[in-house]
């Protein structure tokens, strides 16, 4: 068993990887199955578990940055217990779910806590040093590849059935909490933005925008382009205005 | 003077990007997320993915430095339409212009992709892909898999490396008639990336009382009720306006993310979220 249980936290930990970076979808329930299947010997129940998954997580994607359950310990992890066990794939869904949901809790706090890094990033940035920003960016991918290879390995290794009883000891709000902090997050980017680019000669066209999206629910596309109608406007106004004599800022550069 | 820090100095254009290039460029753009975090969420792999076209521009090491430094800004989009926005601002940075219709622009394409990639690729590519692949998959088909993957890479990698070269010829293109004044262009990016803000700020910041007060027969919903008859959005646009006016004080993002975690946990402890 410990043979397996490697080789699936290798797969694990190399779709934990493509779920964020590389994006090839090779992290659906529906390609796992066929994966974790080979590894344990039984290739039909394999498929046929993972594409049971795979229907389930249809609608579970991340959209607006919202983390649904994680689909990549739900898939490996329920693959494996619907193939060890023998079980029905919905039972198999019923050993997925809690996981899925424990590792979204935990991404949370992986986000959370790889914020300090950017630190190290500006500093690095200010130096010009391109190969500190690379780094960063690889240490990044080897934590989520041990991250997942563990999660994955642990309850494979222990019995999936004994390891999903132990999640369920961590406490509901916790997680429901790391989630609704997850959803708040965003505003923090947006206030960073804010201090760069706010000046008070703008705040009507931050309002507009506020305006369109909270009260009129307009889409980001069309809320873009009315700012960019505003924007044209705006610019052939102060060119029209400037006339034929431009190059203002020749001069201002050249002082 | 005081344009100086809102240009490079050496303003000459350097040479065209080669398709050669291009291709690593959009090879590179996969690792977008590979240091995601919530202070500056895709930022750190943004600026590795334009990194190589960057270092050929600036020739000039304290260009390079100011230009990595936006670079690290706060950063969001689609991961599979960011090409698109590498196009764009590599087209910027290779004809010098300023750095702060750069961040403009930047800021004014990245949000509205997020709603175009989530429709064309998590609304409709996945699940017709993924749905084939697994109605094979679950009669025990082994090509159910390979259906599924090939189907999807074809379109997705199709369109990042088709996007890298768009982005770069609108880019290109839209400086040439835009060149004129660049202080004008770099005005017009600014109102439509503070426009585009204030619309993010309504859209994705997830900030809902999910509290019920009863009083006798009478029930009062606090969010739709009350919050929602004042402004709509009213949470997430002061929770941010807070977050700015602490970052103006000088408390560090680190900080505020931790503050925002315990929001979360107590308004989960207390059912009031």
């Amino acid at each position: 068993m410990v043979m397996e249980a490697i080789l699936i936290a290798i797969w694990a930990g190399i779709i934990g990887i493509d779920l964020y970076v590389g994006l090839t979808h090779m992290h659906r329930p529906v390609v796992t199955g066929l994966v974790v299947g080979l590894i344990l010997g039984d290739v039909t129940t394999g498929l046929i578990v993972g594409g049971t998954l795979e229907l389930i997580w249809m609608g579970m994607v991340p959209l607006a940055g919202a983390q649904p359950p994680n689909v990549v310990i739900g898939g490996v992890i329920g693959t494996a217990f619907g193939v060890i066990a023998g079980q029905d794939p919905q039972v198999a869904v019923g050993v997925a779910i809690p996981f899925a949901v424990a590792v979204q809790g935990l991404i949370t706090l992986f986000f959370t806590i790889f914020a300090p890094v950017m630190h190290k990033a500006d500093q690095y940035a200010l130096d010009a040093n391109t190969k500190g920003i690379e780094r960063i960016n690889y240490l990044g991918i080897a934590i989520l590849f041990s991250f997942n290879a563990l999660i994955a390995f642990l309850p494979i290794y222990f019995g999936a059935e004994q390891a999903a009883a132990f999640v369920e000891t961590v406490p509901q709000w916790i997680i429901d909490g790391l989630s609704i902090a997850g959803g708040i997050m965003p505003a923090i980017g947006f206030a960073m933005l804010l201090r760069i680019m706010m000046k008070v000669e703008y705040i009507m066209f931050f309002i507009v925008g506020f305006i369109l999206a909270a009260y009129l629910e307009l889409p980001i596309l069309a809320i873009a382009l009315i700012g960019l109608a505003i924007a044209l406007y705006d610019f052939y106004q102060n060119k029209n205005k400037q006339g034929p004599t431009p190059k203002e800022e020749e001069i201002a550069d050249g002082i | 003077m005081a344009s100086s820090s809102y240009h490079y100095e050496d303003t000459a254009s350097a040479q065209d990007l080669q398709p050669k290039e291009m291709r690593k460029l959009a090879w590179r753009s996969l690792l977008l997320q590979a240091s995601f975090n919530y202070e500056r969420m895709q930022a750190a792999g943004w600026l590795y993915s334009i990194l190589p076209g960057l270092k050929a521009i600036h020739k000039n090491k304290k260009d390079l430095s100011k230009s990595m430094k936006d670079h690290m800004e706060f950063f969001n989009t689609h991961p599979f339409l960011v090409t698109f926005i590498m196009g764009i601002i590599l087209a910027m940075e290779q004809k010098k212009e300023d750095r702060e219709a750069i961040r403009g622009i930047k800021v004014a394409t990245m949000g509205p992709l997020g709603g175009i990639g989530d429709a064309l690729f998590y609304l409709t590519l996945l699940p017709i892909t993924a749905s084939i692949g697994a109605s094979l998959a679950v009669n025990g088909n082994i090509f159910g898999p390979f259906v599924f993957l090939i189907l999807f890479n074809i379109i997705h990698f199709g369109v990042r490396f088709g996007l890298m070269n768009y982005g770069y010829k609108t880019g290109v293109k839209a400086i040439a008639k835009l060149k004129e004044g660049t202080q004008h262009v770099s005005r017009a990016a600014s109102i439509v990336g503070l426009t585009v803000v204030g619309g993010l700020i309504a859209t994705y910041v997830s900030f809902k009382i999910n509290y019920t007060w009863t009083q006798g027969e009478s029930e009062l919903n606090v969010q739709t009720d009350i919050l929602d008859q004042i402004m709509p959005a009213l949470l997430p646009l002061a929770y941010t306006l807070l977050v700015y006016w602490l970052l103006k004080k000088g408390r560090s993002p680190l900080t505020l993310i931790g503050l925002t975690v315990v929001v979360g946990l107590l308004g989960s402890y207390f059912g009031v979220m």
